[in-house]
C-alpha cells in the first residue's frame, strides 16, 4: 500500500513536472487537437450557423453566420423582418443597416473592416498562425476564476491583443479577453465562451457571452445548428452592386 | 405558438421555495475567492465632491494624459484630458504616496503606495510598484515596509534609476525609511539617506540639469492614538551632488533648533534657485539662489505657516524662478521670489496637497485636493474639477426603509450625503444630496420621522437637519456646570436604538441618551474610558506647529451597541481600551476588556456589534495599528464578554474597522479591513476577501438592509458600494459547495416602474449602478462548465416553456438575469423600426426554472412581483398585460399576414417569366401588382429615416410600444385605438383570403393547365414552423458593426 502510494504521489509530481513544462507550440497543438485535429479543421470549407444574439432587457434576435475558407464571412442579424447584414470577401467589408429606410450596402470604415476581417480568419490564431501573422506568447499557468488555464497573449496582424484562457485539462479556451481600438478610443472586452459540442468531429462552442470588461451586463450568442461543408457561393459574400436608380416614370408610361 | 407561450407564462406556480439553511455553526464551509462567482458589488459614489488627491501627475506638453493618486482609492488615468477617469491600480494597495512619470518614456510610471499626508485616518502602503506599459500591468519592487512614500524621482537620464523618499511609519518606529536608489529598475534598492528609525523623507527635488543634484527634507515626526508630534532633532534638509550617494546637512540661513516637516522644489527655469518651506517655532519659506548653499528667510505668510503636516505640496513655475506656488488651504502663489503670498482664485475644495505645472505651458496647473483633482489653463484663476473621481471617503453608512432604499454617509471633508439606492438612468451627481457639513461621519434617517435626519461632524457635533427645507438645528449634548468639556471622539459615535424607534446615542466619554430627537440627553453612564491624563493633551498636540483639530481627542467612546433583543443591554467601546456593557439601561456598567486575551487592554475597540441571534453573544473588532500593530483582532463572546473567542486571522487581513454579522444566517459574518471587505461562511473560522467588482479599498463600515438583503460598504477611498441580494451567499452550505450544480434562492424580483430619463449630460460624470432590473437567477458550479448546454428555462405552471437563457459557466455562483417578459413580437419587415422592441411584462407570480447542465436537471423557482411602488391595482395591470399582449399576437398577425403576401407575390412574379400564353402573363403581373399594393397598404415602403409613413404596421407598433411602456390601465383612446386597428386588420386579412381563394386559385388552376406550378399560399402552419425555427423576432439594432466577438474556431 505505502509503495502503492509513492509511486502514485511519484507520478502525480512528475505529470504536474510535465505541465508546467509544456511550451507554448506543445500547448497550441494540445489546443488544436482538442477541437478535432488539423486534418479534421481543415477539411472543413464552409459553416454555415443559425442560432440567436440574446441582450439585456430580453431583446434577442435570430441570426445566421456564414464563413468560407479561407477568410470570407457573412453575419445575418434579423430585426423586425429587417436584416442587418455586415460581411467580408476577403478582401473589403460592408454593411447593410436597414433600419432608417435605407438598404443600400455600406462599405465599412477601415477599423471596423479590420475587425471583420480578423473574424472572418477561418481558422483563428491557433492553426497556423504564424503564417496568418499572428504572434503567439505564453503568458503562463493562472487561476482564471477559479478554473486552471494557460494564458495566451496573442497579438493579430493589426497590432490588436487579445488574451486566451485555455483550461489545463482539455485545452479549450474558455474565456478571451482584449482590447480594440475604434478611433482612439480603447474598448476592452471580455467573452466567456463554452456550451462545446461535437459537430462533425469538431468541438464548437455553442454559447459566447461577451461584455465591455467589468461591466453587468453582456450579450450573448447561442447556435441553434451548426453545418459544415455547406454550399455558399462566393456571391453571398460579396458587396452587392448598388441598386439602379429607378428610372423616372416618362410621360409615355407603360 | 405565441398565444401558447403568453397563456403559459400566466399561471401562477405553487412556491416550491428553495430551503434556507439553518443558522447552524457551518464548520468545514471550503470556501475560495472564487466561491462568490459572479456576485457583484457595485459602486454608487458619492463621486460629486470626489475625494483626497494625494498625487497628480501629467506629461509635459500632453494635454491628454493626467494621472491621479488618491488617498485611499487607488491610481487613475485619463487619456482624454480628464474627462473620464480609469481605475488602473485595483488589485493592489489603495493609498498612495507618489507619482513619477518617467521624464524618457511616458508608458514606465512608478507608484510609491502610501499617502505621505499623514492625517490621524490616514491608511497605508506596501511599498512601490512599477508599470512599463502605461498602467496596464503592475510589478512591485519593493520597499513593502516603508508604509508612506511622498514622492519618487524619475531619473531624467536612465529609466532604471529612480529615487524614492520613503516617509516610513506614522505609529512607530522602523528603519525602512530616509532615501532609496535604485539603477536597476526597482530590482535592488540601496538606503542612501538615513537619520534614524524616526525620521523619514518628506520630500524630494531633483535638479532637471544636473541630474546628479538631489534635495531632500528629512522629518522626525510621530503619531499616537491621542498626539502627533511634527519635529525633533532628526530632521533637516539635505543635498546630494553625487546622484544620492552622499548627501551633506544645509543648515546655513536656515533655523536652528528642531525642525519639522521640509518641502523642497527646485526652479527648473533656474536650477540654482531652490525654495523650501521649513516648519520651525517660526515656518517660513527660505530661497537659495546657489544650490542650496545659503538660504534666505523670504515668506511667513499664514499660507506658508498653516499645517506644515498636511500642506507640505510645493512648486516652482517652469518657466519662470520667482513664481512658487504653496500648497495650503487654499493654493497659495508667489510672484516675488517668494516674498508676499496671495491665494489663487476659483471655486476649489479647501485642503490642497499635489501641484503640477505644464513645463510647456505655465498656465496649465493640475492639482490635487480633499475634494478631488482640479485642472486650471489659467494659472489658477479658475478650475475644471474632475467629477468623474469616485474616490470620496465615507466613514460610517446608514440606510433607511424608503422605496428604494436610501443611503446615507458622511465623508472626510466633504460633509454628509444620501441618495437612493436605485435611481432611473443610474445614481448620477444629481441624485446626492447634501444633508450636513464639515468632515462627515454618521448620518441616519429618523425611523420615526421621516422628515428627520441626523449628521454629524467633527468632535461631537450632531445637526438635525429636516428633510423637506434642509434646516439644520445643532443638537450635541454639553458639559454639566463645573466639569471641563466633554471628550469627543473625531469620529464620535452615534447610535440608533434598535427596539425603540427614535431613541438616539451619543458617545463622548459618557454615554448619552436622548428620546426626543436630541432637544434634551440623559447621561445614562460614567466616564467609561480610562480617563488617563497622559491621553489627554490634545491641546498640546502637533509638534512644532499646534494642530488641534479634535483629531487627537482620546478616552472617548467610539462605538456603541444596543441589544436587538434586549433594550437594557448596551455595549460600549472605547479608543483607549474599554470595553464596557450594562445590563440595566445604564445603572450599572462592566468593562470587559480583561477577559479579552491576546490584547493588552489598551488597544482601540473599533466596532462592537451586540448579537441579533443571541442575547449573550457580541463581536467586536480592535484595532492596533495606531500602535503599530497592522494585524487583525476580531472576538465573539458567547456569554457577555465573560469569555472570548478570537476569529482571526485565517484569512483575514489588515486591521479591521468594522464586524458584522447577518441578521438571517448566523454564521455568516463580514469584516470591513483596512485591505477590504471579508466574508466567514463558518462564524468566522475562515475568511476570504470579497473581490466582486470591489478594489481592496478599506472598508470602514457598513450595514444590512433587511428587507433587500443588500449588503452597503462604506469604502473609504471609492464612496459606497452595494452587494444586492445576499440570499444567494447566505445560501451556501458545505452540502450545496460539495455539489456539482445547484440552483440557490434569490429574493422576489421587483417588476420595476420606468422612470422617465433622458440624460446626455456628456462623459464627465461619475453614474453609479443599479440593481438589476430583470429577475436574477443565480447557481452554483463546482467546476467551470465546458462541454453541451448550459442554460435556464423558465416554464408556466402548465409546463409551458416561456423562455430560455444562455447560462453562465463560471466556477462558484453564477448569475443569470431574466427580463421578466416574453420574447419581443413578431413585426414585419417594412423601413423603419417601430418601439416593439421589448415583449409584453409577465404577471406577477411564481415560476418554474429549470437549470440544464449536460444531461443534468435542477429545478427551482423564481418569484415576480409588482414594484412596491407601484400605484396600479391588479385589475389595472391585468387589462394592461391583456391588452399587450393583444397587440403583441396583432403585429404576430400581421407579420404573417405580410410574409404570405409577400410569398404569394413572389410566386407570382416568377412565374410570370415563363408563362405562356400572353394572357396568362397578365394575370400573373396584374396578381401580383395587386398583392404589392395590398402590402404597401400595410407597411411603410418609403425609403429615408424621416418619412412620417404610417400604415398598419406603424400605427399597431406605436399602440403596442406606448400600452407596453405603462404598466397601469391603457387609456381609453388607446382601447378604442386597438379596437379601430383590430378591425383594419381583419379588413386586410379578408381582403388577402377573398384573393387567395378568388383570383389567386383560379390562376392556379390556369397555371396547371399551362403545365407550371400552381401558386401556393403559405399556410399559418407552414409559418409557425418558420417562425420558431428562426427563434426570436426583434432587438434593437447592434451598437457598432463587427463588436460583436464571433467565436467559432
Amino acid at each position: 500500500m505505502f509503495r502503492k502510494t509513492v509511486l502514485f504521489a511519484l507520478a502525480l509530481t512528475m505529470l504536474s513536472g510535465l505541465a508546467s513544462a509544456m511550451t507554448l507550440d506543445e500547448i497550441v497543438a494540445k489546443a488544436v487537437e482538442a477541437r478535432g485535429g488539423r486534418d479534421a479543421l481543415l477539411a472543413v470549407k464552409t459553416v454555415k450557423i443559425t442560432g440567436k444574439v440574446h441582450m439585456p432587457n430580453g431583446m434577442e434576435a435570430p441570426l445566421v453566420w456564414e464563413w468560407k475558407r479561407p477568410n470570407k464571412l457573412r453575419s445575418e442579424v434579423t430585426i423586425q423582418g429587417m436584416k442587418l447584414v455586415q460581411a467580408f470577401d476577403g478582401t473589403t467589408a460592408w454593411m447593410i443597416m436597414p433600419f432608417r429606410g435605407n438598404t443600400d450596402p455600406q462599405e465599412m470604415p477601415k477599423e471596423q473592416a479590420q475587425r471583420m476581417e480578423e473574424q472572418a480568419d477561418f481558422d483563428g490564431p491557433f492553426l497556423d498562425g504564424a503564417t496568418k501573422g499572428y504572434k503567439l506568447e505564453l503568458i503562463g499557468k493562472v487561476d482564471e476564476e477559479g478554473t486552471e488555464a494557460y494564458k495566451i497573449k496573442v497579438t493579430n496582424k493589426f497590432g490588436d491583443v487579445t488574451y486566451y484562457y485555455l483550461d489545463t485539462d482539455y485545452f479549450l479556451p474558455f474565456k478571451e479577453e482584449g482590447k480594440r481600438t475604434i478611433r482612439g478610443q480603447e474598448i476592452e472586452f471580455e467573452s466567456s465562451i463554452g456550451d462545446y459540442k461535437k459537430v462533425g468531429g469538431l468541438l464548437i462552442p455553442f454559447s459566447t457571452e461577451s461584455k465591455a470588461k467589468g461591466s453587468q451586463q453582456g450579450q450573448s450568442v447561442t447556435f441553434d445548428k451548426v453545418v459544415l461543408n455547406v454550399n455558399l457561393d462566393d456571391s453571398l459574400f460579396a458587396k452587392p452592386a448598388p441598386k439602379p436608380t429607378p428610372a423616372p416614370a416618362t410621360a409615355e408610361g407603360k | 405558438m405565441i398565444g401558447k407561450r403568453a397563456s403559459g407564462g400566466l399561471i401562477v406556480l405553487a412556491a416550491l421555495s428553495l430551503t434556507t439553511p439553518a443558522a447552524s455553526a457551518d464548520s468545514g464551509v471550503r470556501i475560495t475567492p472564487n466561491t462568490f462567482g459572479a456576485i457583484r458589488a457595485r459602486a454608487i459614489g458619492p463621486a460629486i465632491m470626489s475625494g483626497r488627491v494625494a498625487a497628480v501627475a501629467a506629461v509635459p506638453g500632453n494635454q491628454l494624459t493626467l494621472w491621479v493618486g488618491a488617498a485611499s482609492g487607488g491610481v487613475w488615468k485619463s487619456v482624454n484630458g480628464g474627462l473620464t477617469f480609469k481605475p488602473v491600480f485595483d488589485e493592489h494597495t489603495q493609498s498612495i504616496g507618489a507619482l513619477a512619470i518617467d521624464p524618457r518614456n511616458p508608458k514606465i510610471v512608478w507608484v510609491g503606495t502610501g499617502e505621505s499626508w499623514v492625517r490621524n485616518s490616514v491608511s497605508v502602503g506596501d511599498g512601490v510598484y512599477r508599470t512599463n506599459d502605461g498602467g496596464e500591468t503592475w510589478e512591485h519592487v519593493g520597499l513593502e515596509d516603508t508604509e508612506h512614500i511622498a514622492r519618487i524621482v524619475a531619473s531624467p537620464v536612465d529609466s532604471d534609476t529612480a529615487w524614492v523618499c520613503a516617509t516610513g511609519h506614522l505609529w512607530n518606529s522602523n528603519e525602512q525609511r530616509g532615501v532609496f536608489k535604485t539603477t536597476d529598475g526597482g530590482k535592488t534598492w540601496k538606503k542612501v539617506l538615513y537619520v534614524d528609525e524616526n525620521t523619514g523623507c518628506s520630500d524630494l527635488a531633483a535638479d532637471p540639469q544636473e541630474p546628479g543634484i538631489l534635495y531632500a527634507g528629512m522629518w522626525q515626526f510621530r503619531r499616537s492614538p491621542s498626539f502627533f508630534t511634527s519635529g525633533g532633532p532628526g530632521s533637516g534638509l539635505y543635498r546630494s551632488t553625487d546622484g544620492g550617494e552622499t548627501w551633506k546637512r544645509l543648515t546655513d540661513g536656515l533655523p536652528k533648533g528642531e525642525l519639522g516637516r521640509i518641502a523642497v522644489a527646485v526652479a527648473p527655469s533656474r536650477p540654482s534657485t531652490v525654495y523650501a518651506v521649513v516648519e520651525s517655532k517660526d515656518t517660513a519659506l527660505y530661497r537659495s539662489d546657489d544650490l542650496g548653499e545659503r538660504w534666505e528667510k523670504r515668506s511667513t505668510s499664514a499660507i506658508v505657516q498653516d499645517r506644515p503636516f498636511y500642506f507640505a505640496g510645493l512648486a516652482v513655475d517652469p518657466n519662470d524662478f520667482n513664481t512658487v506656488y504653496k500648497a495650503s488651504w487654499s493654493l497659495g502663489v508667489s510672484e516675488d521670489g517668494g516674498r508676499t503670498f496671495t491665494g489663487t482664485g476659483g471655486s476649489v475644495h479647501s485642503d490642497v496637497h499635489a501641484i503640477w505645472i505644464d513645463p510647456t505651458d505655465s498656465h496649465r496647473i493640475f492639482i490635487g485636493t480633499d475634494g478631488g483633482a482640479y485642472l486650471s489653463t489659467d494659472r489658477g484663476n479658475r478650475w475644471l474639477h474632475m467629477r468623474n473621481l469616485p474616490i470620496s471617503q465615507p466613514y460610517h453608512v446608514s440606510v433607511d426603509n424608503a422605496v428604494p432604499y436610501r443611503v446615507y454617509t458622511g465623508l472626510q471633508d466633504n460633509g454628509s450625503w444620501m441618495a437612493p439606492s436605485r435611481a432611473d438612468g443610474g445614481i448620477g451627481p444629481c441624485d446626492w444630496k447634501m444633508v450636513g457639513f464639515g468632515d462627515g461621519f454618521w448620518a441616519f434617517a429618523d425611523p420615526s420621522d421621516g422628515n428627520v435626519i441626523y449628521a454629524e461632524y467633527q468632535g461631537g457635533n450632531i445637526l438635525r437637519v429636516a428633510r423637506d427645507t434642509g434646516e439644520a438645528k445643532e443638537i450635541k449634548p454639553y458639559a454639566r456646570e463645573g466639569e471641563t468639556k466633554l471628550r469627543f471622539n473625531w469620529n464620535t459615535p452615534v447610535a440608533f436604538s434598535p427596539n425603540h424607534p427614535g431613541t438616539l446615542y451619543i458617545g463622548a466619554q459618557y454615554l448619552f441618551r436622548s428620546r426626543d430627537r436630541g432637544d434634551s440627553w440623559e447621561r445614562i453612564s460614567p466616564d467609561l474610558t480610562t480617563n488617563d491624563p497622559a491621553r489627554q493633551r490634545q491641546e498640546e498636540a502637533g509638534g512644532l506647529t499646534i494642530d488641534n483639530s479634535t483629531a487627537e481627542n482620546n478616552t472617548t467612546i467610539f462605538t456603541i451597541s444596543e441589544s436587538p433583543l434586549d433594550d437594557q443591554l448596551i455595549w460600549a467601546g472605547t479608543d483607549d481600551g474599554n470595553l464596557q456593557l450594562t445590563e440595566d439601561g445604564g445603572i450599572h456598567w462592566r468593562n470587559v476588556a480583561p477577559n479579552v486575551p491576546g490584547l493588552d487592554g489598551r488597544t482601540w475597540v473599533s466596532s462592537v456589534q451586540a448579537s441579533i441571534h443571541d442575547r449573550k453573544t457580541a463581536y467586536v473588532s480592535f484595532d492596533g495599528h495606531r500602535h503599530g500593530d497592522m494585524a487583525p483582532h476580531v472576538y465573539r463572546t458567547t456569554d457577555l464578554g465573560a469569555t472570548w473567542e478570537p476569529l482571526a486571522p485565517n484569512g483575514l487581513e489588515g486591521y479591521v474597522h468594522v464586524i458584522k454579522e447577518d441578521p438571517k444566517r448566523s454564521s455568516l459574518l463580514f469584516a470591513g479591513t483596512e485591505h477590504g471587505l471579508y466574508i466567514s461562511l463558518d462564524g468566522g473560522a475562515h475568511w476570504v476577501r470579497f473581490k466582486g467588482n470591489l478594489p481592496p479599498v478599506p472598508v470602514r463600515d457598513m450595514t444590512i438592509q433587511e428587507r433587500e438583503g443588500d449588503l452597503v460598504l462604506a469604502t473609504h477611498g471609492r464612496g459606497i458600494y452595494i452587494i444586492d441580494d445576499l440570499t444567494p451567499i447566505r445560501a451556501l452550505t458545505p452540502e450545496t459547495i460539495d455539489s456539482p450544480v445547484a440552483l440557490l434562492p434569490a429574493r422576489p424580483a421587483e417588476m420595476p416602474i420606468a422612470g422617465v430619463s433622458w440624460p446626455f449630460t456628456g462623459d464627465d460624470e461619475f453614474v453609479g449602478d443599479n440593481p438589476r432590473e430583470e429577475a436574477v437567477i443565480t447557481y452554483w458550479l463546482k467546476r467551470r462548465h465546458l462541454f453541451g448546454d448550459l442554460k435556464v428555462e423558465i416554464y408556466g405552471q402548465d409546463g409551458t416553456l416561456i423562455t430560455t437563457i444562455p447560462g453562465s459557466k463560471r466556477v462558484g455562483i453564477n448569475r443569470v438575469a431574466w427580463s421578466m417578459r416574453l420574447p419581443p413580437p413578431k413585426v414585419p419587415p417594412a423601413t423603419s423600426l417601430v418601439p416593439a422592441m421589448r415583449g409584453p411584462r409577465i404577471l406577477e407570480g411564481t415560476y418554474k426554472v429549470k437549470l440544464i447542465k449536460g444531461k443534468r436537471n435542477v429545478e427551482g423557482t423564481v418569484k415576480l412581483v409588482a414594484d412596491p411602488r407601484s400605484p396600479h391595482s391588479a385589475e389595472d395591470r391585468a387589462v394592461q398585460q391583456k391588452t399587450a399582449l393583444d397587440l403583441y399576437h396583432d403585429l404576430g398577425r400581421l407579420t404573417y399576414l405580410i410574409d404570405a403576401i409577400s410569398d404569394a407575390r413572389d410566386q407570382a412574379a416568377a412565374r410570370s417569366g415563363t408563362a405562356r400564353p400572353k394572357r396568362l402573363r397578365r394575370r400573373l403581373n396584374t396578381a401580383r401588382d395587386h398583392l404589392e399594393n395590398l402590402r404597401r397598404e400595410l407597411v411603410a415602403t418609403k425609403k429615408g429615416a424621416i418619412t412620417g409613413e404610417e400604415k398598419l404596421r406603424e400605427k399597431l407598433g406605436e399602440l403596442y410600444g406606448a400600452v407596453n411602456r405603462y404598466d397601469g390601465r391603457p387609456t381609453k383612446s388607446q382601447l378604442q385605438r386597438k379596437t379601430i386597428l383590430e378591425g383594419q386588420l381583419e379588413t386586410a386579412e379578408r381582403r388577402f383570403e377573398t384573393f387567395a381563394g378568388g383570383e389567386l386559385s383560379a390562376l392556379s388552376a390556369s397555371l396547371k393547365k399551362a403545365g407550371l406550378e400552381p401558386i401556393t399560399v403559405l399556410s399559418q402552419e407552414t409559418w409557425n414552423k418558420r417562425q420558431e425555427a428562426r427563434g426570436g423576432g426583434g432587438a434593437e439594432p447592434l451598437a457598432s458593426p463587427g463588436a460583436l466577438p464571433l467565436v467559432v474556431f
